[in-house]
């Protein structure tokens, strides 16, 4: 019985002297791996318009809608390209996968609050950017199999030691 | 599936049909280790009855209610499972019986399967299965001031969701 | 009072005593989902319970029939988010077993492979939540949720989200091991089985901890039966019963493990059994990545399920889930019943919240690892 309350306690006063596992995030963003769902990204050059990808998704977020520039698809001679109202997306991406073309991919981009809910409404142009996301920290283990803990370390510097 | 005998699969219902010849409608093995048995309703709780005492079967994993508006019938499935015989602990036996759409009626298995109680709240409430000599039965899920028909009925249709 | 009840779904509304005193538990977020429990309470003692759930209820069953197979997915695995891959497992076998699609055997592993680390997962959510905030232990809930980050660094790289994998379609997993997975994994479970002898010193061996749980709510094995109940509950109180063994799919029949079993019933050894069960799958997911074949991860399924039925069932965290789908050979379900393992289980919380003291109810909420939000569906 004392010897399971030391015991216990000895495991708790054990983690003082080991690494911290938080990691401060706004200021540290973890890296991501690649194929993160995060929103899509639309390559406009290869849409043909066909419209499997508002078929596909589940909570019919996406609606094809045409696009006034003054570009020439040929692929896509109405100009009609997936629009996606994110505040119904549930990152599930069967849209990038279904698509014939290869004309979603992913990103990994995740902060897409908004303060106006008519931006969550992402066009296709806008849809079409690339991603600003960039995240560099990782979970290393310390010690021996992570007995002396677990932290997040900037990928660079992982890799020089 | 591969081929496999089904004896265990037979024997099951072997005995279910010298049991109660006239109850049992209709059997079907599924494939390995699903069984399912058509009824006629009055004697669901002799058969549940005979399933837990003789046969081993003696808890439900569900009870589902299927409308099939085209025949004008709602069909009340018991999922009837095993823990005590390990002969039979891999089956599901798939209990069927078809009942009136206007007037669902069947007598609660709870008194027989005390498993089942949950379970045919639900049935009551989403299709309005009466399920006579359940001890409590009342709404489960809906909002307490929800009215209107039975909610998984297929009458009943969301149009924002989509076609069906 | 103490006359034994019909059934353990005891209406509050009936005959109250003049010393009893009806309080409503919740509806606010207890730890996993919003659910309320009715109790009468004489003096600190709990005289009955019923639980008012479906605060959650979303109507799962509805929405499926209007969506085609695969879109059906995302939305039947919200249910519970700590344990998305068995919720969409059990809904892709039924379908395909009637399509017929057999699923490659690396696709099994694969599929294997994820559905024993969100095991892991989430029964450390149940360990930290569910288990140790409830019992007022602090420091294992930060220890298993930080450790559970880990593993969720591991699922995002497999499937690509933290938590809502929608990884398993008709004809097998949507994506192979990527590079380096394998690794990573392996050097993750030799941390984390360190980090289970150190969970079994500050939690499970803990005198303070074993006072609160053990002997508290008793299920004995002919009461569990009788209430089929499933999962980690029935196996605590000493039925061996687990769908990996009874009807094993995915690459369960080549993998050797055990059921860990318990002839107590009580919290404490539903607090055990997940920790039992958390060495089995670290076992499962070693033995996988080591047989894991070559070859192609799926085949190309139909999106159109002919007329007809299936039962498929997985062991899910909280216990056994069996979905039946019917097909009308149209590319939409025309029934899909979900019978989850929270809701087969919430037989059990009114039938053990009764003669206890109060404040041993969210010890016994806890170890029941009950999920609200997947028993309202």
């Amino acid at each position: 019985m004392s010897t399971a309350v030391l015991g216990a306690m000895y495991e708790g006063i054990k983690h003082i002297f080991k690494h911290t596992f938080t990691m401060k995030y706004p200021y540290q963003k973890v890296l991501l791996p690649k194929g993160f769902r995060g929103r899509h990204l639309l390559y406009m050059d290869k849409c043909t318009g066909c419209g499997i990808c508002a078929w596909i998704c589940p909570e019919r977020c996406i609606s094809m809608v045409p696009v006034t520039d003054n570009k020439e698809y040929p692929q896509n001679p109405e100009k009609r390209f997936p629009q996606y109202w994110y505040a119904r997306c549930c990152f599930c991406h069967f849209c990038t996968e279904y698509c014939p073309t290869g004309a979603l991919d992913y990103t990994p981009d995740y902060e897409l609050a908004e303060y106006d809910r008519e931006l969550l409404l992402w066009s296709p142009e806008r849809l079409s950017r690339p991603p600003t996301n960039i995240g560099e920290y990782q979970s290393v283990f310390h010690g021996k199999d992570g007995n002396q803990g677990v932290t997040f370390e900037p990928v660079i510097k992982q890799k020089s030691k | 599936m591969s081929q496999v005998s089904l004896s265990r699969e037979e024997a099951i219902i072997g005995q279910l049909k010298a049991r109660f010849p006239e109850a049992i409608e209709e059997t079907k093995i599924d494939r390995a280790r699903r069984v399912t048995i058509h009824f006629e309703k009055d004697h669901v709780q002799e058969i549940a009855m005979f399933m837990r005492d003789e046969l081993g079967f003696d808890h439900v994993k569900g009870v589902a209610g299927v409308d099939l508006p085209t025949q004008k019938k709602i069909e009340v499935l018991y999922f009837a499972g095993s823990y005590s015989n390990a002969e039979v602990q891999d089956f599901i036996v798939i209990l069927k019986a078809k009942l009136p759409r206007d007037n669902p009626i069947i007598a609660s298995v709870v008194s027989v399967w005390e498993s089942a109680h949950f379970h045919e709240r639900e049935t009551f409430e989403m299709f309005g299965v009466k399920f006579e000599g359940h001890p409590d039965l009342r709404k489960l899920l809906t909002l307490d001031n929800w009215e209107g028909p039975p909610p998984m009925l297929k009458d009943i249709k969301f149009p924002e969701m989509g076609q069906r | 009072m103490t006359t034994e009840p019909p059934s353990p779904g005891i209406s509050i509304s009936k005959t109250a005593e003049p010393s009893t005193l009806d309080v409503s538990v919740g509806p606010q977020h207890p730890g996993s989902g919003h659910c309320r429990i009715l109790i009468r309470v004489d003096g600190d003692y709990i005289v009955s319970a019923d639980p008012d759930i479906g605060y959650v209820h979303r109507g799962c069953e509805k929405i499926a029939e209007y969506r085609n197979y695969v879109s059906n997915i995302p939305h039947l695995e919200r249910p519970n988010i700590a344990d998305a891959i068995h919720l969409n497992w059990g809904y892709v076998l039924p379908i395909e077993e009637l399509q017929g699609v057999v699923v490659p055997p690396r696709g099994k592993y694969i599929s294997t492979i994820a559905a024993e680390m969100n095991r892991i997962m989430s029964h450390l959510y149940g360990l930290a939540i569910m288990q140790g905030v409830f019992s007022g232990h602090t420091t294992i809930f930060m220890w298993a949720f930080g450790d559970r980050d880990l593993f969720i660094e591991l699922a995002e790289m497999l499937t690509g989200a933290r938590l809502t994998y929608s990884f398993l379609v008709p004809g097998g997993p949507r994506r192979d091991l990527p590079f380096g997975f394998e690794d990573r994994l392996s050097r993750l479970l030799d941390y984390f089985e360190k980090r289970l002898v150190e969970y079994d010193r500050i939690f499970f061996s803990n005198p303070s901890v074993i006072a609160r749980a053990k002997g508290i709510g008793v299920l004995k094995r002919e009461d569990a039966k009788k209430l089929g109940v499933v999962g980690p509950v029935l196996r605590a109180s000493g039925v061996k019963y687990d769908v990996r063994k009874v009807e094993p799919y995915g690459a369960y029949a080549d993998l050797e493990f055990d059921i860990p079993t318990f002839e107590e019933g009580d919290s404490y050894s539903r607090y055990l059994i997940r920790f039992e069960e958390m060495k089995q799958s670290v076992r499962i997911i070693r033995q996988a990545l080591e047989k894991i074949p070559k070859g192609p991860i799926a085949r190309k399924a139909p999106l159109v399920a002919p007329e007809g039925e299936a039962t498929g069932r997985v062991e899910s965290s909280r216990g056994e889930i069996t979905y039946l789908v019917m097909g009308d050979n149209s590319d939409k379900p025309s029934r899909v019943k979900i019978m989850n393992g929270s809701f087969r289980n919430l037989i059990a919380l009114p039938f053990l919240v009764r003669n206890v003291h109060v404040a041993d109810m969210p010890i016994i909420y806890g170890s029941l690892d009950y999920w609200p939000v997947e028993a309202d569906r």
